[in-house]
């Protein structure tokens, strides 16, 4: 098949990619701002989420109310968000209004950060902060990250903490914001039945003047602490159960390789599933691979009654040891591998997924794969290869054991 | 214009495809139309034990082989149960179709419904009501349901731990045979496929599957019941909910109040994100939704804040409806209609969203209705109708449901809401 990719990096540093979609109506287009939490120093935790907020509040050319409103004239599906690594600003439309949706994204990147809409969107930032601490699970993983990365950025969690988000000023948001937001530092991407000549012609007539900022990585891998740390919270019912173990890096083969371990483990139809969710001892028990550039972690989870607490560590301790010891059986390689086939014909026809997989692969491999080439690395994964990746990444590693909920497990009790 | 195929099978299963020759899948969707509604009073939770149990174990598979043969064919499948169906949903290569529908029917038709299995899916049911209590949002819609819908469509799909216990094999066996029977069900399929292809295979597969005459078209009846109701939680944000009668699916001005609810709460230029968000700051979460199970139509308001903005929240919420019939504009119902109709035309290109929709239409119209059809009932609507909408029914009675630390003052509540 011809290669569905444009590619070209301008002048100024700004990176593009387009792929071509001939069968679709629709179009995606997304900037990639290779910047997130752990770029921040610690007092100003928060800033990159914050900052994404405030990217939607004003240009030289648009008051906020105008950004969102041409953006619900598009009738774009559009939003943002920000996570350790990168900050993602995107809009999927009808093929014909793609130039236009492109012209808002663009506008929003010149975004002038108005001081008058500073405190207001604090308030916002502030709330959504108070809703995360009514959920269980985001308690438990900004906990987890706090432990398990404890002297590394990696370890405050993405929204930042309510004295960071108060004390943070407008001034220090515009220094972070002109030093990370610079075409060197970002990536444009497409994703649609579109005019690939057309397309270029237009970023390259709206983004062709920034001045790129020099800006240099900074980022230093973390090292995963092992050990364990309990959160007593009496106001929640359920125990959550968070075991960390290292694992492959974003990117390749490897990382294939643990995102299947992580399908055996504790996908759908998978060990945990039958071992530990239908024995009853939990109703759920996940297995995922979590990945940056520079490192990644398997991560075991469960929550269960807090009685239960001993039983389901033991048991995905258990599950977790008996594939490291005894690999995996040809029919669940298989299952990953057919799985993933269909997957990626979903994938395949949908501009917004595709976009989102061009921002994995070009952050994390700095080229784009196409469904062949992804396939193929799946065909990759073998028992052997299974075996091999656990000489690497042992999952019978002490690492790092997370529990939260209202027993003090494994503690005082 | 779309072509759809929308027919009955000889056994009974009423069926619509929309073929869509350059798609790399095939999607559909079986719909048995037996949801929470048809449980006995003294078995809640039945429904979704059904759903739960009916994959771990056929005639001739246990329920990791059975999970092991999807997997075979890399076939992406769901079990949801439902107020008004259990759905059964599928996603396949195309050459995988055959394959995948004789796995279904197997499930469908000849399921043993394992005691061991049934033993444990009751024992984590009981976990997951236990556990509900750590989710805020779900918790508040587990309490504003039975006063929006009633005894019957406000039905918790999680049951009661008494009613949970109660459940039986047999009662499992019992409703399955009652309801799991051809002419209960609905399919809809989208993708690279030919409908005869659909007809042959579905045929060959559920034929003799219970009774093929028409079963479950009506719908339940639903009872509101406008109350203010408050529980005391420790949370940092006050969750709060409001709902109120609109109008059914089938309604001629359904899309009227889809055009309302996109006013209120369709983009970020909308009214409830820009005025309670965006200039005043009260919330990071607020939205505006129906829910229409069939033959009604409620719309709610939703928001968390932290307490002490919780009045201020609440009035503004309803401030905006109440302003909506005043001063809607040409450009937000022209900008609304935009939204609606390309999300429309971009989602149309997931095959996914293709089947969904065409369920949905059987469902709720009884045939398949094509986007050009579609399109052209939003474009009509007009800001007069928009008022019309708003003042022919009227929010003088409402269910308003608050979760957190701290309850509505007096004031706040509008003064025909019935105070528990």
């Amino acid at each position: 098949m011809n290669d569905p990719y444009i590619l070209e990096t301008l002048d100024n540093g700004l990176r593009i990619v387009i792929e071509l979609m001939p069968d679709v109506r629709s179009a995606a287009a997304g900037f990639l701002v290779d910047t997130g939490a752990r770029d921040e120093v610690a007092p100003q935790a928060g800033v990159s989420h914050f900052l994404e907020h405030m990217m939607f509040k004003g240009t030289s050319k648009r008051h906020w109310s105008d950004i969102t409103t041409d953006f619900d004239k598009l009738g774009s599906s559009y939003n943002a968000y920000t996570s350790e690594d990168r900050t993602i600003y995107y809009g999927w439309v009808r093929q014909a209004d793609l130039d236009a949706q492109i012209e808002i994204l663009v506008d929003m990147m010149t975004s002038t950060l108005p001081e008058e809409e500073f405190q207001m969107e604090r308030n916002v930032v502030l709330e959504e902060i108070a809703m995360s601490k009514d959920q269980i699970e985001h308690v438990a993983f900004d906990f987890l990250q706090e432990k398990v990365f404890e002297g590394h950025p990696l370890a405050w969690p993405i929204l930042g903490y309510d004295e960071t988000v108060k004390a943070l000023t407008r001034d220090q948001m515009l220094a972070y914001f002109q030093q990370r937001y610079a075409p060197d530092n970002m990536m444009l991407m497409v994703a649609g039945n579109v005019d690939p000549g057309e397309v270029m012609k237009s970023i390259k007539q709206h983004c062709g003047q920034w001045k790129p900022s020099g800006t240099k990585s900074t980022r230093v891998p973390p090292k995963m602490k092992s050990g364990t740390d309990v959160l007593t919270m009496d106001r929640f019912k359920q125990q959550i159960v968070a075991i960390t173990i290292p694992a492959a890096p974003a990117g390749g083969v490897q990382a294939e390789i643990a995102s299947a371990v992580a399908t055996i483990l504790g996908g759908e139809n998978s060990r945990f599933f039958w071992n530990i969710v239908q024995t009853g001892l939990s109703p759920r028990a996940s297995a995922f691979h979590y990945e940056f550039a520079d490192s990644g972690m398997m991560l075991l989870y469960g929550s269960c009654q807090p009685e239960n607490c001993e039983k389901l560590h033991d048991a995905m301790r258990d599950e977790a040891r008996r594939i490291n010891d005894d690999g995996v059986e040809e029919h669940e390689v298989q299952r990953v591998r057919n799985r993933r086939r269909t997957s990626l014909a979903i994938e395949a026809e949908v501009p917004y997924h595709r976009l989102t997989q061009l921002m994995d692969d070009m952050q994390y491999l700095g080229q784009p794969r196409t469904v062949e080439q992804m396939l193929s690395e799946v065909d990759q994964i073998t028992v052997d290869a299974v075996q091999d990746y656990m000489t690497k990444f042992p999952l019978s590693a002490a690492g790092h054991l997370v529990s939260v909920g209202p027993r003090d497990w494994p503690g005082n009790d | 214009m779309t072509d759809f195929v929308h027919d009955i099978l000889p056994c009974g299963i009423e069926y619509a495809v929309s073929p869509l020759p350059r798609r790399k899948v095939v999607c559909f969707q079986l719909r048995v139309l037996a949801g929470m509604v048809t449980e006995p009073t003294n078995k809640l939770g039945l429904m979704n034990l059904l759903g739960e149990t009916i994959d771990k174990g056929t005639e001739k598979y246990t329920g990791q082989q059975l999970a092991d043969e999807l997997d075979a064919i890399g076939a992406s499948t769901g079990i949801g149960a439902g107020r008004e169906t259990v759905t059964f949903s599928c996603t396949v290569l195309p050459e995988h179709l055959e394959r995948v529908v004789e796995l279904q029917a197997e499930m469908l038709r000849t399921p043993t419904f394992p005691q061991d299995m049934l033993d444990v899916n009751i024992d984590l049911a009981k976990q997951e009501l236990s556990t509900l209590e750590d989710d805020a949002s779900g918790l508040t819609e587990k309490m504003i349901g039975p006063l929006a819908f009633g005894p019957l469509l406000g039905r918790h799909p999680l049951g009661e731990v008494a009613t949970l216990e109660s459940i039986t094999r047999q009662d499992l066996v019992d409703h399955w045979k009652k309801h799991f029977q051809a002419g209960n069900i609905l399919l809809s399929v989208a993708g690279n496929i030919e409908p005869q292809r659909v007809n042959d295979v579905f045929e060959k597969h559920f034929s003799t599957f219970g009774s093929p005459s028409k079963q479950g078209r009506d719908p339940a009846p639903v009872e509101f019941t406008p109350k203010v109701v408050h529980r005391d939680k420790q949370l940092e944000q006050e969750q709060i909910a409001i709902c109120w009668p609109g109008v059914d699916a089938k309604h001629e001005d359904f899309p009227v109040q889809q055009v309302m609810l996109g006013i209120l709460s369709g983009g970020m230029s909308s009214r409830l994100f820009t005025e309670v968000r965006e200039k005043q700051g009260l919330v990071y979460w607020v939205s505006a939704w129906q829910e229409t199970p069939r033959g009604c139509g409620m719309i709610f308001l939703g928001a968390s804040t932290t307490p002490q903005n919780c009045d201020k929240t609440f009035n503004t919420l309803l401030h905006e409806v109440n302003r909506l019939a005043k001063d809607i504009t040409q450009e937000e119902l022209d900008r609304t209609l935009t939204g609606i109709l390309a999300s429309q035309e971009t989602r149309g290109d997931s095959t996914r969203s293709r089947s969904h929709e065409l369920a949905s239409d059987l469902f709720f119209h009884g045939q398949p209705i094509s986007p050009e059809e579609k399109a052209d009932k939003y474009k009509r609507v007009t800001v007069e109708d928009v008022k019309r909408y708003l003042s022919t029914y009227p929010r003088d009675k409402m269910c308003v449901v608050t979760l957190g630390p701290k309850a509505l003052q007096q004031s706040s509540i509008p003064s025909k809401a019935e105070v528990k």
